[in-house]
């Protein structure tokens, strides 16, 4: 079973994501805080991390910089509610899945399949 | 005021008038003075000549009659003298003194001197002297001696003796033998000295009128350009620089009057600059003024427009996550219940939550709708694709998609486009969005029956401004108040009824077309219609730098989607 986590300061947004990814037979694992987002990531052995762009102690652009050195296979889907300049500077350190809130769950769970599907393969 | 100052200080006119006419005056009374003395002069010395000879030509007759002492023969001749109407007396006395004959009404006293006049020089002289008779009047009065030729020869040739040679002189000597006295009279004289001067004086008048009026008018023609140069002088000195000189002489007071004319011209063409000047001073200020109230009215609405996109971006950024919620539950539940009634066969309950819920997900879409436009209107650092894009093409098709409803509403779509419209660098689907949307609103506005135009046409390059395609979108519909012109770039602002327009068109269309670097503006005539103009820049080189720094990757597109 994959392994997924969210880091969304959001709370209804995790809430649903966890239903949504549980139900769709994932293992997830969330949390509403950046700093414990960042932890989590680089010591737990997740596949995919679903992370929210605007969080208040640091940016989805912060988590990626952070973890990226101690687990570059983790992928990674961002969201934003708000477009900004953070998207253009998460472009320029590699291609990255984006998403603008409100999404469609759909289209989010065609990126996930499309990402993991390689590594199930394998 | 005027009339004493005029007296102290007399005017050029009296200045020449008075002292010429005064000296005319002066040697008109002195010359006609000196023709007048003259005239009596030689009236009387007229009248003692004739007098004289009068009396000598009595003396030589008289003689016989004195010698003899016939008062006959003397009387004879007085009557002679008294036919001339000028003799007014006649005496002839002898030695003695005695009146031997007389005529007229003499003055005996007269004859007082005559005997001593006569001896101191006897002998054919005659005496003249101005006298007054006894009623005072004066006349001429003349005397001479009668004389008679004593001759020592003899006796016998007395009578002869005018006759003897004068060779005989110192045998013969002249004689005293008596006096003649004779009174002429002035009258004549007089009368005719008073007809002369009357002559004079009138000659003199008429010489020292036709003088004066001949002075005058030199007077006139030197003083008159002067008093029309100090009347213009005055006019002009009060400001009116229209009068000129009408002075056509060829003098010097004709060149100074040409000269002044010329002054007077260049002088009203400086005011007449000046004023000018002064005119396009205001008229600028007052352009300015405009251009400057315009400005700031367009700064204020701009920076209000961007206040409100920054509150847009706010709303939208707190609405997207409760939104993402409300819109992913929805869709989480409806698969949720789809399953289910797929496995337990449809119970009516699950379809009616399943319309519920599909409800709910079709508003949260259209929330998602709105905030996404507010996004747009908001100056959002969301970079698009820009491509070349080739207008008419971009509107051509956005014509396609709209045609439907226009026919639908009866209303008419007329399309004009520039056949060498250059390309322009931009987001193809946002450009036909604001197409679409000022199409709409055009037909929305317009009555069946109508026309709405759409133009595509070319502002040329000019300097550093490269160029730009104009799109204009003109109706005849119902227009806009000025008041509502303000604030059509407003999200939300709409006149439309509720659920019919979001008040949204206008705000995202400003917003694309501020992003391309454009321009959006509106005029409006309330029951009038509207025209919208876009203004694109066209960059100078097609694939210009700039292109590639506002183009993002391409996976960015599918989550549009
Ligand atoms: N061509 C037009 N003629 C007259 N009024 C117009 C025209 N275009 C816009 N307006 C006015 O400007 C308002 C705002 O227009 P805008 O397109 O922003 O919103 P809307 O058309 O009301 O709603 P929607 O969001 O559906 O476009 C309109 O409600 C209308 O009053
Ligand atoms: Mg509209």
């Amino acid at each position: 079973m994959k392994k997924i986590l969210i880091i969304d300061d959001s709370a209804v947004m995790r809430n649903l994501l966890l239903d949504y990814l549980a139900d769709l037979k994932f293992d997830v694992d969330a949390c509403g805080d950046a700093e414990e987002g960042i932890s989590k990531a680089v010591t737990g052995d997740y596949d995919l991390c679903i992370c929210d762009m605007h969080m208040p102690k640091a940016s989805g652009l912060d988590v990626l910089r952070q973890v990226r050195e101690a687990r570059p296979e983790l992928q990674f889907v961002f969201t934003d509610s708000l477009p900004d300049q953070l998207s253009e500077k998460v472009q320029k350190l590699g291609t990255f899945q984006y998403l603008h809130k409100p999404f469609e769950l759909e289209q989010l769970r065609k990126i996930i399949v499309g990402l993991l599907k390689p590594v199930r393969t394998q | 005021m005027n009339l004493l100052g005029r007296a102290i200080n007399p005017n050029l006119r009296t200045k020449f008038l008075l002292p010429i006419s005064a000296m005319l005056i002066v040697s008109m009374l002195l010359a006609s003075g000196y023709m007048l003395d003259r005239q009596s002069d030689s009236f009387r010395s007229e009248l003692e000549t004739s007098g004289e000879t009068m009396i000598k030509m009595l003396a030589i007759n008289a003689e016989s009659g004195v010698l003899f002492e016939s008062e006959y023969m003397l009387d004879e001749l007085l009557l002679v003298l008294a036919r001339f109407e000028v003799v007014r007396y006649a005496v002839i006395v002898n030695l003695d003194g005695k009146v031997l004959s007389s005529t007229g009404k003499c003055n005996l006293e007269c004859l007082q001197h005559i005997k001593s006049d006569h001896t101191v020089e006897p002998g054919g002289l005659c005496y003249k002297r101005y006298a007054e008779d006894s009623a005072g009047v004066e006349h001429l009065l003349l005397s001479t001696p009668v004389t008679t030729r004593r001759e020592t020869v003899s006796r016998e040739h007395l009578g002869m003796s005018d006759q003897v040679g004068t060779g005989l002189a110192i045998e013969q000597q002249d004689e005293v033998i008596g006096h003649i006295v004779i009174g002429l009279s002035l009258e004549t004289v007089n009368e005719a000295i008073a007809e002369g001067r009357v002559a004079v004086i009138l000659l003199s008048a008429l010489v020292l009128i036709a003088g004066i009026f001949i002075v005058t008018l030199i007077v006139n023609i030197i003083t008159k350009p002067v008093t029309a140069l100090v009347a213009v002088t005055d006019t002009i000195r009060q400001g009116d620089l229209s009068r000129r000189l009408d002075i056509r002489q060829n003098d010097e007071i004709g060149h100074l009057a040409r000269t002044f004319n010329s002054m007077i011209e260049s002088l009203q063409q400086s005011r007449e600059e000046i004023e000018e000047y002064n005119r396009t001073l205001e008229e600028k200020i007052v352009e300015r003024t405009r251009q400057l109230e315009d400005a700031q009215a367009q700064l204020i609405q701009s920076e209000k427009l961007s206040a409100i996109g920054q509150l847009a971006a706010g709303v939208a950024h707190e609405l997207n996550n409760p939104l993402g919620g409300i819109l992913g539950y929805a869709q989480f539940t409806i698969e949720k219940l789809r399953k289910s009634t797929s496995k337990q066969g449809t119970s009516k309950e699950i379809a009616s939550f399943l319309k519920y819920v599909s409800d709910i997900e079709t508003q949260a879409r259209r929330c998602k709708a709105i905030v996404q436009n507010l996004l747009k209107f908001s100056r959002s650092s969301r970079s698009v694709d820009f491509e070349t894009v080739d207008l008419n093409a971009a509107l051509e098709e956005t014509v396609s998609f709209v045609e439907h409803q226009f026919r639908i509403n009866q209303v008419e779509l007329e399309v004009w486009l520039s056949p060498d419209l250059p390309n322009i660098q931009g987001n193809l689907g946002q450009l036909q969005q604001v197409f679409t949307n000022l199409l709409i609103n055009a037909l929305h506005a317009s009555e069946p029956g109508q026309t709405v135009t759409m133009q595509s046409r070319i502002s040329p390059a000019v300097g550093e401004f490269g160029g730009a395609v104009e799109l204009l979108v003109i109706d005849k519909g119902h227009g806009v108040s000025p008041e509502n012109l303000k604030k059509i770039f407003e999200p939300f602002f709409t006149t439309k009824e509720v659920g019919t327009g979001t008040g949204l068109g206008l705000s995202v269309s400003y917003g694309i077309i501020r992003d391309h670097d454009g321009e959006i503006l509106v005029s409006s005539e309330l029951g009038g219609g509207t025209t919208f103009t876009v203004v694109l820049p066209v960059q100078k080189s097609a694939a210009s730098t700039d292109t590639g720094n506002r183009t993002k990757q391409s996976n960015h597109r599918q989550e549009e989607s």
